[in-house]
Order: C-alpha cells, then structure tokens, then sequence
C-alpha cells in the first residue's frame, strides 16, 4: 500500500496538481488555478498530432501481432529442449540500452547507410530512398522495441495449448485453417490481447525512440509533452496533456475488462 | 492466465522505463565541511562538449570523480536546475542564460583567487555586457550559428537564411532544435534587432516562421552533423563547431556565415547557487583555462576559443578552419544574445505551436 502510494499516488497527485498551475518566465510552476491548460490541451494542433501517435501506435501493433505470432507460436510449439534459447533470443536484444540500439538503425537506414548501401549495389533502386526521419522509421523504431512484449504473452498462451484440442478439431473435420482461426486462436486470445496492451499503451507515449527516428518534424504527443518538461518550459501544459493521456487509458482499460468480463460469460 | 498475467508484472516495469531513457539522474551525499570536501563533482553540461578524455584527465589529477549528465539547451537546463531535481555543482549556460540566472539570484559568486588561470581568456572575453569583470561565469567555448552546407548536394549559391528556406530545399534542410535561435534567424531576416524581442515583433516574424519551418526535416541541438554526415539532410542551420567537425573530415562542407546577420554565443561555466561541492567546481574551472587542457577541447569540438594561450598551441589547419575562425570583422559586427525576462515564455509557445504544424 505504501508502495502504491509513494510511487503511484502521489506522482498522479503532482501531475494533476501542476496540471492547473501556471507558469513563470523561467519555467518554473506558480500555483496559481487556471484551467487554461486544459483549454489549450483542445487546440486542434495537439489533437492532430495526438491522432498521428494513435495511428503509429496502432500500426506498431498491429505489425507486431502478424510478426510476433507467428514467431510465438513456433517457439511456444518447439520441443522444449529449444524453447529456453529461442526464448532468450528473443530477450538477447534487450541487454543492450534501447538507445544504442536505436541509434544502430539510424546508421542502417540514413542515406549512405548499409540498406541503402545494399540496395544500391544490387542495383534494385537507382538513388538512395530516404527512409530515415519519415513515418515509416517512426513505426519501424516501434515494433523493433515492442516486439518482444508481444511475444512473450502470446507464447505464454501458446505454451499451454491443449493438444487434445487441437486433434479434437481436426477429428471433427476442421482443415488447419480452421483448426487455427476456431480454436488455436480463441485460446490465445488472452496472450494477443495483454501483447496489444504491452506495446499500444507505450507506443503512444513514447518519446525517445521516435525523436531520434522521425527527427523531431513529425512529433508524436510523447515528443510534445516531453518537449514541455524540458526545452519549453512550461510543465503546467506539459501536466495537463498528460494527465489526459492518462484518463484516456484508464476508460480504455476499462472498457476492455468489461469486454473481458462479458466475453469470459459468454 | 495466471501466469500471462504475472509475466505481465513482471515485465510492465521493464515497458515504463523504455519510456523515459534519458533521465539518467545523479544523487549526491550530504557534502562534508566547506574546506574538505568530499571528492566529488556533479557536471552538468552541453551534450557533445567536454571530451571524455578531458574530465578523465583531471580525475586522476585530483581523485575528484566527476558525475556528467548533458542537456541540449539552455531552457532544459534551467528548467532542472530550477526543479531542484540534480544537486549540479558546474552548470554551462550560455550568455543569455546567464544574465536571468544571476537576476535570479541563481548563481554563485565565483571566488577569483581560485582562478589563477583566468588570464589566460582573452581580454574581449572578459568583460561580456551579461557579466562585467566574469564574477559568476567563466567562458569556457564561443562559437557562432550559421548555415552549413554539402556541397556535393547543393548546387545553388547560399548566402543566408532566405536561400535555405525555399521550397526547393524541403525534407533537406535540418535545424537547431531550440526556439530562441529559431526565432532569432526570423528576426535576423526582418531586419529586427535579435533582442527587440516583443509581441508586436514575434507577430510579425510568425508568417515567415510558418513558411520556413514545415520544410524542415529534422531537429537536433545535441548532434546536427550527424543527419548531414549521413546525407539525410543537404543543408543546415548549425552550431558552428558542428559545422567545423564536417569540413575537417569532408571539405565539401562549407560553413556560411548567414548574410542577415549571425549571433556570437558563449558558453561559460557557472557554478549553481546551491552547490554541494562549489570547491570542486573552481578545481574544474581552473583546470578547463590551462592552455593544454582548452587545447585539447579544441581538438575534440572546433569551437571559437575564448581561451588565447590555448589558441596559440592551435595548427595552422584548425586556425583556417572557417567554421571555427571566421573573419575578424565578421566576428566584431556580431552580437550576443540578452535575457528577454518575460518574452522568453512567448518564443517557447509561439515555437512549440509552429513546429508542432498548428496557426
């Protein structure tokens, strides 16, 4: 309990409070009420942009989902003697500080980088493409970094697969088509749904890989509020932005228990 | 589900930290007695600007052992230091910065019996309008901003900021990530005065900012050579020792002073009013105004030396570098950035507003 509130409570407390404040020349908080914050939180510049990480957040999922299936369930079907290293070469990469690894794609995708190196050599394009700083980077950056927590919760699912199941649909006269989409998929349900959770609900916030992937010119709401903390010193905006990305993940967290909850009755 | 669920505990701490990487915060002890300090000094300072080498080199000279963390602007620096959230001994604010910092009663009076090396500045660096007679603030690099070019990639004669903001030049073009400047180069192309900074002026610049900045591609105030380094970008608005760093390896990289008027900058050491260690932080000072030392930070970033017993142990090939040693009359017409009091809030909104694509 004290846990809870020490680091949960009373920072949510803090955000809200410097949400309603106001600011002085130098950046620092006055406290003062004005709900003007909030106000300008409704510009439609905040909300385009807003708009813009939902969809990159959205796609990084969605890639991880096609990608990391996949992967989890050949892992979670593997004879166990392989799972532990297939298992750890999914992990292998998060010994290594995000950051470095980052910047290790910005040297593979920048114009005179090694894909384009490649691609050049092999004569499949004629001048280089720009890849880096674009959308495109952006989303990549995510599903690299995320990709491993959608895996891990699909291969928890998979690893408990019932093979009777499984036999059980195809004695029944299920192709493995259907076997997959009736039976294999609604049983890892559970694992995609806390995978999609684990990659959205970060994706959408975070700031560091895609500053350094889309080159500041496309700013995703993380890259703004981290923007306010820091160099535009006005934390009271920078609170109030995120005080209402976080409202917007507990409705939808709720939202998805409740579907949880009707889907396990049903 | 149950273990789906605690794999998700488990890893959620793992995903919340991926989120905020770069807070790499030092705490220090309660310091011991002002005469015996404890053997420790927390840098604060500009990312990509005290070689490693050097700060290794002046801990095995006093056991002193030196905690860094970076910052890429004044206002992030300020903002942390105002927040109280890092005890910083040695801070590296710019002019400007440093004017508020002492009207804010920030800084501590530096004592000059500690500085036997301060001589060595040279003596147009020692009586800077931000701080007559260097009472808080020793300069430590001067440099310049201005527009650096490939070359190889751009054809098209650039004299000043009018010819990089064109639509020929959009999605190649990468800037400064940092609104006084920003706004600085707009003022510089209305022919304003850079520190006539007031609501009246800021209006008038908005239209060209509007137009200028949605061709930028990328914005970077840690290391805008490496997107041009890479050929991500043709053209930039840069740090001039950023630009001297591309022209030493690669000549095709011109550094032009821009034809509307630059600004000198100077980034000093200043130590914060509520430093644990502010013995530790003069050790650091005088050790930065040794000749060999400031050399050896020229060597790393080309940067304008302030420090002339150091620039006479310069090459020939670093003095001619024209990104780091413009012209003397260039450099004299120049002028340096003051503290804007209020205004400062309004360039930090109108900036946050355009680059973020809104009216």
């Amino acid at each position: 309990m004290l846990w809870l509130g020490l680091f949960v409570l009373l920072p949510t407390l803090l955000l809200i409070v410097t949400s309603f404040s106001r600011r002085d020349e130098m950046g620092r908080v006055v406290y003062s009420f004005t709900s003007e914050n909030y106000i300008r939180c409704f510009d439609p510049t905040w909300l385009t942009i807003f708009g813009w990480s939902v969809l990159y957040a959205l796609l990084a999922t969605l890639i991880c989902v096609l990608v990391g299936y996949p992967a989890a369930y050949t892992i979670g079907r593997a004879n166990p003697k392989n799972r532990r290293l297939l298992l750890t070469l999914v992990m292998i990469p998060f010994w290594t500080s995000f950051l470095i690894r980052t910047y290790a794609w910005i040297s593979i995708l920048s114009q005179e980088g090694l894909a384009n190196s490649l691609l050049l050599s092999a004569h499949i394009v004629p001048t280089p493409i720009g890849m880096m700083y674009t959308p495109f980077a952006i989303v990549l950056g995510l599903v690299y970094n995320y990709l491993p927590f959608m895996i891990l919760p699909i291969y928890t699912s998979v690893e408990k697969l019932d093979n009777s199941l499984i036999e059980a649909a195809y004695d029944l006269g299920a192709g493995p088509l259907r076997a997959f989409s009736s039976v294999i998929i609604p049983l890892t349900r559970p694992g995609i749904a806390a995978g999609a959770l684990l990659v959205f609900v970060p994706a959408i916030a975070m700031y560091a890989i895609t500053t350094l992937m889309g080159g500041g010119s496309n700013p995703t709401i993380g890259e703004v509020i981290q923007n306010q903390f820091t160099r535009a010193r006005n934390q009271p905006f920078g609170a109030a932005l995120g005080v209402l990305l976080m409202l917007l993940f507990l409705v939808s967290f709720l939202l998805l228990g409740r579907k949880k909850s009707t889907a396990h009755v049903a | 589900m149950k273990t789906t669920r605690s794999l998700i505990l488990a890893l959620l701490p793992i995903a919340l930290a991926a989120c905020g990487p770069k807070s790499t915060s030092t705490t220090a002890n309660s310091p011991s007695p002002a005469s015996t300090e404890e053997k420790k000094l927390n840098l604060y300072c500009w990312s990509e600007y005290i070689p490693q080498s050097v700060i290794d080199d002046f801990t095995k000279e006093t056991g002193i052992k030196v905690s860094v963390e970076n910052y890429s602007s004044n206002e992030e620096m300020v903002t942390k230091l105002l927040a109280g959230g890092g005890k910083y001994d040695l801070i590296q604010p710019s002019e400007y910065t440093i004017e508020a910092l002492i009207r804010e009663n920030q800084l501590l009076a530096l004592n000059p019996a500690s500085l036997s090396n301060l001589a060595n500045i040279s003596s147009e660096f020692r009586n800077m309008p931000y701080d007559a007679g260097n009472k808080f603030s020793v300069p430590y690099m001067a440099g310049f901003v201005g527009i650096c070019v490939n070359t190889d990639k751009v054809k098209t004669p650039i004299k000043g900021f009018a010819d990089v903001f064109t639509p020929a030049h959009k999605g190649r073009i990468v800037v400064l990530d940092d609104a006084r400047e920003i706004t600085s180069w707009a003022f510089a192309a209305d022919k304003l005065d850079i520190n006539d900074v007031t609501p009246e002026n800021l209006e008038k610049v908005k239209p060209m900012l509007k137009k200028w900045l949605p061709l930028v591609k990328v914005y970077d105030s840690d290391s805008p050579k490496t997107s041009l380094k890479n050929g991500d970008v043709d053209l930039g608005v840069v740090w001039s020792g950023e630009a001297a760093l591309l022209y030493k390896d690669d000549k095709k990289f011109a550094f032009v002073l821009p034809s509307e008027g630059s600004h000198l900058f100077v980034d000093s050491l200043a130590i914060p009013k509520l430093a644990a260690h502010p013995q530790n932080a003069h050790l650091f000072i005088n050790y930065i105004l040794r000749p060999e030392v400031s050399r050896k930070i020229s060597e790393a970033f080309p940067y304008y030396n302030p420090n002339s017993a150091a620039r006479a142990l310069l090459s020939a090939e670093e003095i001619s570098n024209p990104a780091s040693y413009p012209p003397a009359q260039d450099i004299t017409r120049m002028q340096t950035f003051r503290d804007l009091g209020k205004q400062a809030a309004s360039i930090d909104e109108l900036i946050t507003q355009i680059k973020a694509g809104g009216k």
